[in-house]
């Protein structure tokens, strides 16, 4: 029997994905380490003294805080969308078209900021289950 | 409720109806966006990255509801782009004889109400209560863009309500008893400004001059002692929600003017 692969599935479905446009990033990967020394110390409390760094994390906390920091880099593009928006109607003024581009750009830096937000609280969960047992108060 | 007339857009206003309508609109939208930009001055307090985000994104919500009102009082003929352009190359000190920015917003006036992340949070708890009562009245108003447009406003002045609320709940969760109380002491100052954001009683000596006016116009359709009661209903809730008592014996601060009377002249 020909069991495909692992490779062979996701091949198959990033096909399908490439029919509307997909193509795997080709980017830098950002330096999650270093990032996550910047953010971690949201999650300190007096209970949780010792926040761990990105290294020390076993997978499961660890995929937690790329997904926060993953929402993170989302708000920071909307934000720039924002950016650009306030700075275009300040350029060519008041007009109804682009106060309700802004408004769109603005709802949808919202709507990110608050995912970077249930992505922090599901970070902490993650922490409170597989991190503070290793490291007690 | 009296009964009034109700104009849309294109209709012809009556000309003292239409300087009554721009005048608070002005207040409205000029405010708005120097709000905006005292709210973009607080970061420095910003203790956390999620409320560093949080309020970013408040800066950005206040602006919009400068550009949602400046678009319709640009369809009754004004020079919005010229009112845009004084409050963005003037932040500290906009000219009064070009813009109608309410004491309060203003940089001289608002700064020294702030001295850490505690007072952001709490402004948006105590004070924005006070600004969902009274702009939620304009949803009802005679001139129908704007009442529109303040459905809007409103919705997303709830939003910073519960900003406020997270936010001052987060302080507490960080920092404790010693913070809690630390913050019911600073309660009474931002009291002071919500009381007097709707100006002067509806009667009596200390009346306020334009009100009669507004009101018999519909752009302003409850008193100040019906907003007052709303703002006071809100407030005791939510500083219940974060756990904190809504002070007794707080005196009204109409001279702060974070809300508007605009009995002053006002800048065309």
């Amino acid at each position: 029997m020909d069991v495909p692969g692992p490779e062979r599935l996701i091949e198959a479905e990033a096909a399908l994905l490439r029919r509307f446009g997909y193509s795997p990033f080709a980017g830098e990967e950002p330096d999650w380490p270093a990032m996550w020394e910047l953010l971690k110390g949201d999650f300190a409390t007096v209970a949780r003294p010792h926040v761990p760094a990105y290294v020390e994390m076993t997978p499961w906390p660890r995929e937690a805080a790329r997904i926060y920091m993953r929402r993170r880099l989302v708000a920071d593009r909307l934000f720039e969308e924002c950016e650009r928006l306030y700075l275009e109607l300040h350029a060519a003024g008041i007009d109804t078209e682009r106060v309700e581009a802004y408004t769109l750009g603005r709802d949808a830096y919202e709507d990110a900021v608050l995912d970077f937000g249930r992505a922090r609280e599901t970070l902490e969960e993650v922490l409170a289950r597989r991190v503070d047992p290793r490291y007690p108060a | 409720m009296s009964s009034f007339k109700t104009y849309d857009k294109g209709d012809v206003l009556p000309e003292d109806y239409k300087k009554a309508l721009l005048n608070l609109m002005s207040f409205q939208a000029d405010s708005e966006y120097a709000g905006a930009q005292r709210v973009a001055e607080n970061h420095r307090f910003a203790t956390r990255p999620e409320e560093a985000y949080r309020l970013s994104k408040k800066v950005f919500e206040e602006m919009g509801h400068a550009f949602y009102v400046w678009n319709i009082m640009q369809d009754l003929g004004v020079d919005v782009d010229a009112r845009l352009f004084e409050l963005s190359h003037n932040p500290d000190n906009p000219d009064p004889a070009k813009v109608n920015v309410i004491n309060g917003f203003r940089k001289e006036n608002w700064s020294k109400f702030f001295e850490c992340w505690e007072d952001v949070a709490l402004f948006s708890t105590v004070v924005t209560p006070a600004a969902v009562a009274f702009l939620g009245q304009y949803q009802n108003c005679s001139y129908l863009p704007w009442a529109r447009v303040n459905v809007r406003i409103h919705k997303e002045e709830f939003g910073h309500l519960a900003f406020g609320v997270w936010a001052s709940k987060r302080c507490i969760e960080f920092g404790g008893e010693k913070t809690r109380e630390d913050m019911q002491r600073r309660i009474p100052k931002f009291m002071k400004m919500g009381l007097g954001f709707y100006g002067r009683p509806s009667s009596g000596d200390r009346k306020s001059q334009m009100f009669d006016i507004y009101y018999e116009f519909g752009l302003k359709v409850k008193k100040p002692e019906e907003l007052q009661a709303e703002y006071l209903e809100l407030l005791d809730s939510r500083l219940k929600e974060v756990g904190l008592v809504m002070p007794a014996g707080v005196e009204p601060d109409y001279d702060m003017r974070i809300g508007y009377e605009a009995e002053e002249p006002a800048a065309a």
